[in-house]
């Protein structure tokens, strides 16, 4: 048995579907766009049911790519039974679905949800009489508690084996009329009886979608959207408005009677105030400001400065497991296996796992923010500022999150509702410079610029990527990612009190992803990676009686990275670099910090004998090898470079996944790093001539 | 004769009294105690008082005798108290649809207590519907509205709209859109315009024709706003609500 949830975005589902699936459930992506899909499945008495969860929308008008894939699912007719999950504090609005729904002639399960908050607010709703208007059962529920699950299951039941669906809709007249008109022509045109009442409808309303489709099925198709025209027409002229009024007007007021004659009781007028309280001061138009940049602060406190502690003892916990590894080989080996296994996988993957805590913690604080209602607060504020560079007020966050680490950043932009605003903010989001970058800024900024210069310089790094990042959103909005715009229109719930047991099944769901991807491409690029580094092996012979660091600096010359290097460096000629800085930006890919390791390693240094304090005098030494061989001014084009171009690795399968597609990922990589080649090559090629 | 039969103020009885003997009358040309007695259920004996003190009030001649006749002052009061019988009659089943027999009683019970003044407000409002070419599309419109018990809280936008015309001229509303509401100020939506995904967001979220909705506030940088509609909050940017059209009041 197959059954799907539908419901609006705010409604609760899922926490329904958490609670009705438990673990058993797989999360992915619609094929090709960023919509997540979630399948789980339960067990009912001897049957197996699936359990398809729905993206959240408002309607099924068609308008955005979640509209049109509920749609797309429920006309598929794969689903037995559809469970309509409403917020019971806002019948009026979240019915509206329903109505349709109850068009496209599906068996239905209703779920008044949030019951308890519409209880407490003293609302009472005749269940009873809501169930013999609607003519399906409906069922009292608080998903995010698991109440109501059990009673749910058994009306699931109870309706997949009733023998038919009977529409209790009522549309009124000139609609109805208008409807039946067109019965006889989907039925030629081969469309299922059920499905009459709904594609009519979208037909009169113009829906290209189903127009579509009807025109796939040939002359009778064809003639059914003619004739829907005329219908359309005629419906025009008989309520003397607009169709679609005159429908959203029909839904409204199958709604507003129901909610009417099923209302016991209305809730308190001061239900909300507690809320609106709070929002006088959170939302305030001068205090608002403050306390979002305090929220921020605090989520980011919790995720970089309380994460860094566990992240610390993983990357302890990694060294160690590349000590182990390495003993079981002799000392002094140079076994590939073990070169693989403790250089390629366990610093590979293992560098990007450190990153856990973080992701952990800051999926924490934004499962908080959202499951309380403040992050639709924090896009309210924002909005303002983010729009007029074509972002959403939703789009802050993760951008914000983008200092810390690129990937969280990434996958936060789940949040978003709208998939241009998730790929506009995905595309950007690495120009936020994150915590792997700090190290590269703590080498070149000292190397390059004079002490008095060194803060200003950071500081306008960041700034830097800030600017472009808004910049290059509101290019990528007027050319791949133009088109109409979203709507901001967005509901804003009273403040809820968040279970833990919500907030950890999302948290975890997504720590989940980060994983598993940890497991499998980033593994994959890891090896590959290392291969490139250490192959082909370079004699021997050709390197006795140097010093390790000058064999190792011979190696990587010869190595795949280091000839891809040395082709490089034609190309990266007009922008300063030559190949030992093209070597480096190889194993920047692989995550960005890499690049000042294998600096030092071009660089051979340690062939002078190592003072106490190794790590310090040996950066210090390598800054000195940099300001003498490179100009400041390729020091600047460095950074600009190092700043804009190559997402690491585990950025681009981030995006690759979180977008649907590869598409997305290289525009990301190559767009990037073109604008970076411009950037720095303009700044060096601009500069050479004013330094002369 | 004792008053003006226009101010002539009768219990609820006594009217019914009269209309019965104004229908005897026309049907029978003549009315005869036990006939009306018949007619209203009583026995003949409870009539006798009641057609003196129509007869001391100058509406009847009754004088002793079988046979009861209106006066002319009786004839008046009988007409008014008919046709407002009949006006409510209509009324109750054909805009209400209520059926025959419930609507029979009812006008009944409700022509007794309706002012005068609730009576001409409901006669005029017949005149109007009669006359007026929209009148019966518009009945057809508030019964197809009304299928549903009674739900007409989302009138298709061209009557709210006329509606609106007709009062534009009067001096308590004006229209605006509803991105130039200041903060605290509330409108009745008359048109929502603007296409696409925006607009069928805003129709989606309930924001239809007829519908109150009010600014409660508004972001730091001015944009977006932040509306209360039918019960809960919405936000929404200033370039989307702009396509929004109400009648806000202007005292």
């Amino acid at each position: 048995m197959r059954i799907a949830l539908a419901g609006n975005p705010n409604a609760g589902k899922t926490s329904l579907f958490n609670a009705l699936t438990g673990a058993s459930q797989h999360v992915g992506n619609y094929p090709g766009v960023t919509v997540e899909r979630r399948e789980g499945h339960f067990q009912w008495e001897e049957h197996r049911v699936e359990v398809h969860d729905l993206p959240g929308t408002y309607s099924l008008s068609g308008y955005s790519p979640e509209e049109r894939i509920a749609q797309d699912e429920l006309l598929a007719g794969e689903m037995d039974l559809v469970v309509a999950v409403v917020d019971a504090t806002n019948l009026r609005r979240s019915l509206i679905l329903v109505t349709q729904l109850m068009q496209l002639g599906v068996r239905m399960v209703l779920c008044l949800n949030m019951a308890d908050e519409a209880e407490s607010s003293g609302l009472r709703l005749d269940r009873a009489a809501l169930e013999a208007q609607l003519g399906f059962p409906v069922v009292r529920t608080v998903g995010h508690r698991g109440e109501g699950i059990d009673q749910l299951k058994e009306a699931i039941h109870r309706v997949v084996e009733a023998p038919s669906y009977d529409d209790k809709l009522v549309l009124g007249e000139h609609l109805s009329a208008a409807i039946a008109g067109l019965r006889l022509a989907l039925d030629e045109a081969g469309e299922p009886e059920r499905l009459h009442g709904w594609l009519a409808t979208r037909l009169i309303l113009e829906d290209e979608h189903i127009a579509h489709r009807l025109s796939e099925r040939g002359e009778a198709g064809a003639a059914a959207v003619a004739q829907a025209a005329a219908a359309r027409q005629r419906l025009e002229a008989d309520t003397g408005g607009d169709a679609t009024l005159h429908v959203m007007g029909r839904y409204h007021g199958f709604v507003d009677g129901l909610v009417r004659s099923v209302t016991l009781q209305l809730p308190r007028e001061d239900a909300r105030a507690l809320s609106d309280l709070a929002d006088t001061i959170l939302v305030n138009r001068v205090l608002g400001l403050p306390a979002f940049l305090a929220v921020m602060y605090l989520t980011f406190w919790l995720t970089f400065t309380v994460g860094e502690i566990p992240m610390n003892w993983l990357e302890e916990l990694f060294a160690a497991l590349g000590v182990w590894v390495s003993g079981l080989w002799p000392a002094g080996s140079t076994s590939a296996l073990r070169s693989l296994l403790v250089d390629g996988i366990i610093g590979g993957v293992g560098g990007v796992i450190v990153f856990l805590p973080n992701i952990v913690l800051l999926f924490f604080c934004l499962a908080l923010l959202e499951d309380t209602g403040y992050m639709s607060r924090a896009a309210f504020l924002m909005d303002g500022v983010m729009h007029r560079f074509g972002l959403h007020g939703r789009s802050f966050i993760p951008l914000m999150s983008g200092f810390g680490c690129s990937i969280p950043g990434i996958m936060a932009t789940r949040t978003l509702e709208h998939e241009h605003d998730r790929l506009t903010t995905m595309m950007v989001l690495p120009l936020m410079s994150c915590g792997a970058r700090l190290p590269i800024w703590m080498l070149l900024v000292p190397a390059f610029f004079p002490a008095a210069y060194r803060a200003p310089a950071l500081w306008g790094i960041y700034l830097f990527g800030v600017l472009l990042a808004l910049l290059l959103a509101r290019l990528l909005r007027r050319t791949v990612l133009s088109g109409e715009e979203a709507p901001f229109v967005m509901e804003l719930p009273p403040y809820r009190l968040p279970t833990l047991r919500a907030v950890i099944t999302r948290m975890g769901q997504r720590s989940w992803v980060y994983l598993r991807k940890a497991g499998t491409v980033i593994l994959a690029i890891s090896i590959l990676m290392w291969a490139a580094t250490s192959y082909p092996k370079l004699d021997p012979v050709a390197v006795q009686g140097k010093t390790e660091q000058q064999q190792l600096a011979a190696q990587l010359k010869h190595s795949v990275a280091g000839r891809v290097g040395r082709a490089l460096e034609p190309a990266l000629a007009p922008m300063g670099f030559d190949w030992r800085i093209g070597t480096a930006l190889i194993g920047a890919f692989a995550a960005k910090e890499v690049f000042v390791a294998q600096m030092g390693i071009v660089y051979s240094m340690g062939e002078v004998a190592p003072p106490e304090d190794a790590d310090d005098a040996g950066s210090d030494r390598l800054r000195a090898a940099l300001a003498r061989d490179y100009s400041p001014l390729v020091g600047v084009s460095l950074i600009l470079f190092l700043l804009i171009a190559t997402p690491c690795m585990a950025t681009v399968a981030v995006t690759r996944r979180e977008s649907g597609s590869w598409r997305w990922a290289l525009l990301q990589f190559g767009g990037l790093t073109a604008v970076a080649y411009l950037l720095s090559m303009t700044v060096y090629q601009v500069g050479r001539l004013v330094v002369g | 004769m004792a008053s003006d039969a226009s101010t002539i103020k009768l219990t609820s009885a006594l009217e019914d009294y009269i209309e019965t003997i104004y229908q005897l009358v026309r049907t029978n040309k003549l009315a005869r105690v036990k006939d009306i007695a018949k007619a209203r259920g009583v026995r003949s004996a409870s009539v006798t008082p009641a057609m003196k003190r129509l007869a001391d009030l100058g509406l009847i001649r009754y004088e002793q005798r079988e046979f009861i006749d209106l006066t002319p002052d009786g004839e008046v009061v009988a007409r008014r108290i008919l046709s407002r019988h009949q006006v409510l009659r209509r009324f109750l089943t054909q805009f209400l649809g209520i059926d025959d027999q419930r609507a029979e009683n009812d006008a009944c019970s409700m022509e007794h207590s309706l002012s005068p003044e609730s009576m001409s407000g409901l006669v005029r409002l017949f005149e109007f519907m009669d006359n007026c070419p929209e009148g019966s599309r518009l009945l057809d419109l508030f019964h197809s509205c009304s299928l549903v018990q009674d739900g007409i809280a989302a009138c298709p936008d061209d009557c709210s709209s006329r509606a609106s015309h007709a009062k534009s001229s009067s001096p308590t509303e004006r229209p605006s859109s509803l991105d130039q509401l200041a903060p605290g100020l509330a409108g009745r939506v008359v048109q929502v315009g603007g296409k696409g995904a925006v607009r069928q967001r805003i129709l989606d979220m309930g924001i239809l024709p007829g519908v109150r909705v009010q600014v409660e506030r508004v972001a730091p940088a001015g944009d977006p706003i932040w509306i209360k509609v039918s019960g809960f909050q919405l936000s929404l940017r200033r370039a989307e609500a702009e396509s929004i059209q109400l009648m806000v009041p202007t005292a």
